[in-house]
């Protein structure tokens, strides 16, 4: 009804009220239905408006045209429609204002402007309520623009009386002043009409009732639409949507909304839900493959803002966003000669859509598949560290694991596709990122996991599709799968993904039991030279991959190569944060509440973690077979305290022994200390029980081959403790013995015992012909041996420290070395120098060595001769 | 040393005899615990003059308990404990109505191997020196005596080392400027031990039994020309004890007692020294920081902001006393030289044993 009213926008004073009309002479509901949801449409138009409203001072009629234009379509439809209504309210509500306005009017009397502003508020609240369509009730309109007579009266007669208002009036004075402003401004089509002729506005009848209806014709949106469009393009505007809903889509203008949209991106009071609604529709009005990529990546993008500034992305918005990306992909491999890359340049006319030129082979859109799948990917894992890992929710979202792998995957087939044409110069680095997040997602998978994985992601690909990276033919085999990924990115990569993806490697050869693969590749990457220098992210991945081929040679029966890999990590006390599993309780901590944000934001979702319990078990128990036989050793030597191994087993135990009364075992750590106790008392069986009866190991894989190895490695153990325990009470004794006593065989026996003696930890002789372990005596060194050897260490020590300082204050020039004798002096050059603190320190390895060992160094030779 | 006894207001210290005898005897019979004393003599003509020591009452209420330790320490401490002052004016008073020489002139204490410089010395000595520059710290090593020679040495504080202790300013800088190293803490005296006349002459009465019941005839002329030494009255053997090793080893302990102590002393000037560091960077950051401001301002055409504000905003780290690390430098150097003088006589024993026993 009133897109006729308006084309006529000549006299539309006698018409324009026509909507108002309604509210007192119908009885018909939908116009309150409407106003609400003009309400909301309105609300989000502001900014449109605004941006808008300076074209508009041009032509303020127009301005108001254009804005009305578009009511025809949606108040036709809602004519049809009819609902039961209650009056009273709207009446209530007129009454209202009615009454705000005479307060108003009272006020401008006596020239109280604070009021004025306040009721002025008021009435804008209400009017806003009654509105009906764009047209706000005829008594505000009038009321408005008597206002801003009066305002404008005031103001001039401010400028000539020298005298000021008092602070109140003024501060209401300038209130009103600017939101008249913006009012009249959004009314200006019916101020302009009152001012016209006010009593003919005011009065201007109902005639319109009776006329909508025959004018109702339900309209094609589009036809509707499409002309008026044009319309406004030839007077230089643009069309913007008004009325909630019914936004004319259309395929043409669907270029110009997503420009808008893009354009509010990131700005305050942008409604992002109601941007979306507004991308569905413009989705399904799309009509052409590159319309539609357009559409499908505003819309990712879009729903990827709602989970940011911290909070986690809706559940529903990531499904929609996965599905949309999934469907953008569809739509590429549909569509081939749509391109989207990073590298494209922006299609800067809203008015054409790019099509095939004779001479080109793609319409490329810019934008990048793979940052919405890392972006996806960042966001699952986000909502995975948010909710609690024991709850079903958990496991139910972690199934979108699977789909997000099958995007993956998609993705990086579209990525090879598009590779395979030089003349697109796809950057190589978009393709590792995105082999990258796929092995993010399988290399911590045991091998059966991964298989199915990789089974049901291929499922969905169509048959004809093969990677060049990781070919079809991979599916059975996860480890293959992980090294030509791995390879390729080796070959193609550098920097931190190609140490990720050595990394990632190495952690899943560790996990499938190839210690030796994995160490060598561990030792050969030299990654622990310059893994400070990667980002954290990377240094976490290094972590875990360290903890994990240290578990790896635990299962393999390595303990020596087990505890030396564990050491860095759960000798710091921190294996929580080191492997950003937990955030570590800081007792003395500076952290800033960013530091903190961004380490929860580094916290590895649960499924990807390693049990900590069973971390620290594997440490102790391979601290325990280490240290026990050590302690037993330096029990008899008291020189070489200082060698301790693992500082973490030693206060543990230390505390164990302090304890007055030990109870049963109740956790890990006084299973293996109990363990610990028993075997350095030489009762291995008892320590074998202990140990056996862990709980933690059903959670290794072949739990039963696990406690057979650490069995064998307690009574190997228990053996060279009672041995170096002994030691000095026995001349003799005999392999039988021994063998009966620890239920070894006596070959494994003497095997020990010849390691022992050409180590140097046992002054004894193997006798072959009698069995016999013959000990020597008298070998050991004297107290002030022992003294003099901890001495020289000592004094060699702090030469280093002093050089070492002298170095830094000097800087290390050479010069700072010439000591007061001159002779001297000028032989140390620097390079000498080093020389000799490399041959010095040689020296007191030496000296250590013999420290340790009873025959090492001169002093042993002396004693022997 | 012979430069530092130009200003030392005495060249040496005469000891008598019977403060000899009191000394040697109130140590070992506390040894191991420390036992000290105070000395009265008088100072005449550059020589100090000690003639008599008492000892300081000990507290056995640790000692009974079996808390060495403690009754170490304390006995160390007795020196300037206020309830031994006041007996050591009471016992200087009751010396003065007999007529003895009663002047206090230091105090003494027993050491094990040389271990005596340690900061409670170091105190002791000043609150008597502070008093009365005339004063001197004797020590005897009971240890070191036990293996021969008596072992009894006089020290006194540098007057450069006075100094510094009175203002108690060990830093790096103080000490850069005054140049003291750990070699000008203390001035060792020349210890002269005296016998009174009627002693000397007491001694020579003594009557030495015959050296053998029978006394063998020369056999010829030259025999008696030759004239052998005569032995001393009883031979005393220990002299020829060539046992090392409990000796040095005891050193090497002591020894790597105090690289201990050093250690724990280096760490805490290095943790000083990072922490200095570090407060100094957030100075300088501060600094940049203010001075970005100032130009900003400046180009405001505002008031610039003080710039020397940090003063009051941060506080650097007390730089820790270098004393203990001096002391510390100090016990080492006394433990080699002990070690030092020890091999020097062994040496040359062991070589006296090796003629003996390798065939000729």
């Amino acid at each position: 009804m009133s897109s006729r009213f308006f084309r006529g926008g000549g006299d539309s004073s006698t018409e324009s009220s026509s909507d108002e009309e309604e509210l007192y002479t119908t009885e018909e509901e939908e116009e309150e239905e409407e106003q609400e949801e003009q309400e909301s449409s309105e609300l989000e138009d502001d900014d449109d408006e605004e941006e808008s409203s300076s074209d508009d001072e041009a032509g303020p009629k127009k301005g108001a045209g254009r804005f009305l234009v578009d009511v025809a379509s949606d108040s036709d439809d809602s004519e049809a429609e009819l609902v039961t209504k209650v009056k009273s309210a709207k009446d209530k509500r007129f009454d209202e204002l009615e009454a705000i306005i005479t307060a108003i009017q009272n006020s401008q009397k006596i020239n109280d402007w604070g009021t004025i502003a306040n009721e002025f508020d008021k009435l804008s609240r209400q009017a806003v309520k009654l509105q009906d369509g764009s047209k706000a009730p005829k008594s505000y309109i009038k009321c408005i623009a008597e206002l801003e007579d009066y305002m404008n009266e005031t103001l001039a007669k401010q400028k000539v009386t020298p005298k000021k208002m008092n602070a109140t009036n003024a501060r209401g004075l300038n209130a009103v002043k600017q939101k008249i402003k913006k009012t009249t401004k959004e009314y200006q089509a019916q101020v302009d009409a009152f001012r016209k002729d006010g009593d003919a506005f005011m009065e201007s009848s109902d005639e319109d009732d009776e006329l909508p209806l025959p004018k109702s014709t339900k309209l094609k949106l589009q036809d509707a639409v499409i002309p008026e469009a044009a319309e406004d393009e030839e007077k230089g505007f643009s069309i913007v949507d008004k009325r909630g809903k019914a936004i004319p889509f259309s395929p043409e203008s669907i270029q110009k909304h997503l420009r808008a949209i893009i354009e509010s991106r990131g700005r305050k009071g942008t409604d992002r839900n109601e941007q979306i609604k507004i991308m569905e529709e413009l989705n399904r009005v799309a009509e052409t493959p590159y319309l539609k990529i357009r559409v499908l990546q505003t819309l990712i993008s879009a729903r990827f803002d709602l989970g940011s500034g911290g909070s986690v992305m809706p559940l529903e918005q990531w499904k929609a966003a996965e599905k949309e990306l999934g469907a953008l992909l569809t739509l590429l491999e549909a569509n081939k000669d749509h391109i989207v890359i990073e590298t494209a340049e922006e299609w800067e006319d809203d008015d054409k859509v790019p099509v095939l030129g004779p001479g080109d082979k793609y319409i490329t859109v810019p934008g990048s598949v793979v940052s919405y799948i890392e972006r996806l990917d960042d966001e699952l894992t986000r909502s995975l560290q948010n909710i609690d890992p024991h709850t079903p929710e958990y496991i139910e979202r972690l199934t979108d694991e699977t789909s997000l792998y099958n995007t993956i995957l998609r993705g990086l087939l579209y990525y090879e596709t598009i590779q395979k044409d030089s003349s697109l110069d796809v950057p190589q680095e978009s393709l590792n990122r995105i082999v990258q997040r796929r092995l993010d997602h399988i290399y911590f998978k045991p091998a059966q996991v991964v298989k199915i994985l990789e089974e049901n992601s291929w499922k969905q690909v169509p048959d004809e599709v093969d990677s060049a990276i990781a070919p079809r033919g991979l599916l059975g085999d996860a480890g293959k799968l992980i090294h030509s990924l791995c390879n390729y990115l080796f070959n193609k990569s550098e920097g931190i993904i190609r140490a990720r993806a050595m990394l990632c490697q190495i952690y899943f050869l560790a996990l499938h039991d190839e210690y030796y693969k994995a160490r060598d590749m561990m030792l050969m990457s030299h990654l622990q030279e310059n893994i400070p220098n990667f980002d954290v992210a990377t240094q976490i991945l290094y972590n875990r991959t360290l903890v994990q081929v240290g578990l790896c040679a635990f299962r393999k029966g390595l303990v020596y190569d087990a505890q030396n890999t564990l050491q860095d990590i759960c000798g710091s006390g921190r294996q929580k944060e080191l492997l950003a599993q937990g955030v570590m309780m800081q007792r003395f901590s500076q952290v800033s509440p960013e530091q903190e944000r961004l380490e929860k934001q580094r916290q590895l979702p649960f499924h990807m973690h390693i049990n900590l319990e069973l971390l620290e078990c594997v440490y102790l128990t391979c601290s325990m077979l280490l240290e026990i036989p050590l302690l037993a050793q330096i029990g008899s030597s008291p020189d070489i305290k200082k060698r301790v191994i693992s500082k973490t087993y030693r206060r543990m135990l230390e505390y164990h022994e302090r304890q007055i009364f030990t109870g049963p075992p109740e956790n890990t750590r006084d299973h293996v200390m109990q363990a610990s106790k028993a075997l350095a008392a030489g009762e291995w069986k008892k320590a074998i029980h202990f140990i056996h009866n862990i709980k933690i190991w059903d959670l290794m894989p072949s739990t039963e081959d696990i406690k057979a190895m650490l069995a064998k490695q307690i009574q190997e153990e228990g053996l060279r403790t009672y041995l170096f325990t002994y030691a000095p009470f026995y001349d003799t004794l005999a392999i039988e013995t021994l063998s009966t006593m620890f239920e070894l065989e006596p070959a494994k026996v003497s095997a020990v015992v010849s390691k022992m003696i050409s180590h140097e930890e046992l002054a004894a002789a193997l006798d072959q012909v009698t069995e016999t372990v013959i000990f020597r005596k008298g070998v050991e060194l004297s107290r002030l041996q022992s003294l003099a050897l901890a001495l020289s260490d000592k004094a060699s020590a702090l030469i280093e420290t002093n050089e070492r300082t002298l170095e830094v204050r000097t800087q290390g020039s050479a010069n700072a070395f010439s000591r007061k004798d001159g002779r001297q002096g000028g032989q140390r050059t620097g390079g000498q120098r080093t020389g000799r603190g490399g041959a010095r320190t040689g020296g007191t390895g030496q000296r250590q060595a013999g420290g340790t060992q009873f025959t090492g160094g001169a002093l042993g030779a002396a004693v022997r001769g | 040393m012979v430069d530092a006894q130009k200003d030392a207001p005495f060249k040496s210290a005469q000891v008598e005899s019977l403060v000899v005898m009191k000394i040697v005897k109130h140590c070992s019979s506390a040894f191991p615990t420390t036992a000290t004393g105070s000395l009265v003599g008088m100072d005449t003509d550059g020589v100090l003059e000690i003639t008599n020591a008492f000892p300081f009452p000990t507290l056995d209420v640790s000692a009974a308990d079996g808390h060495q330790a403690d009754a170490s320490s304390l006995a160390a401490a007795a020196p300037r404990a206020k309830a031994n002052i006041a007996y050591q004016n009471e016992m200087i008073r009751h010396l003065k109505e007999v007529n003895v020489d009663a002047n206090n002139v230091g105090w003494y204490t027993s050491a094990t191997m040389g271990n005596f410089i340690n900061l409670s010395f170091i105190e002791n000595q000043y609150h008597y020196q502070r008093e009365n520059d005339k004063t001197v710290a004797l020590v005897h090593d009971v240890s070191r005596s036990s293996q021969g020679a008596l072992s009894l040495r006089a020290f006194r504080l540098s007057p450069e080392f006075m100094a510094a202790y009175k203002e108690a300013k060990f830093t790096t800088e103080s000490l850069q400027k005054s140049k003291l190293s750990f070699h000008d803490i203390l001035i060792e005296v020349p210890v002269i031990v005296h016998n009174s006349h009627l002693l000397t002459s007491f001694l020579h009465q003594i009557p030495a039994p015959p050296e053998s019941s029978e006394i063998p005839l020369p056999a010829s002329l030259d025999d008696i020309r030759r004239e052998p030494a005569p032995l001393p009255a009883y031979p005393f053997f220990d002299t020829l004890d060539v046992s090392i090793d409990p000796f040095l080893e005891k050193t090497c302990d002591l020894l790597l007692e105090s690289i201990e102590a050093h250690y724990s002393d280096l760490n805490n000037h290095q943790y000083y020294q990072r922490q200095l560091a570090r407060e100094q960077f957030k100075i300088s950051q501060w600094q940049a920081k203010r001075k970005a401001e100032n130009a900003a301002r400046l180009a405001a055409k505002q008031e610039p902001l003080p710039e020397d504000e940090w003063q009051r905003l941060f506080k650097l780290p007390q730089e820790p006393s270098r004393l203990e690390g001096m002391l510390n430098a100090r016990q080492v150097e006394q433990y080699s030289k002990q070690v030092d003088s020890f091999t020097a006589t062994v040496t040359s024993k062991l070589f006296a044993v090796r003629g003996n026993l390798l065939p000729e």
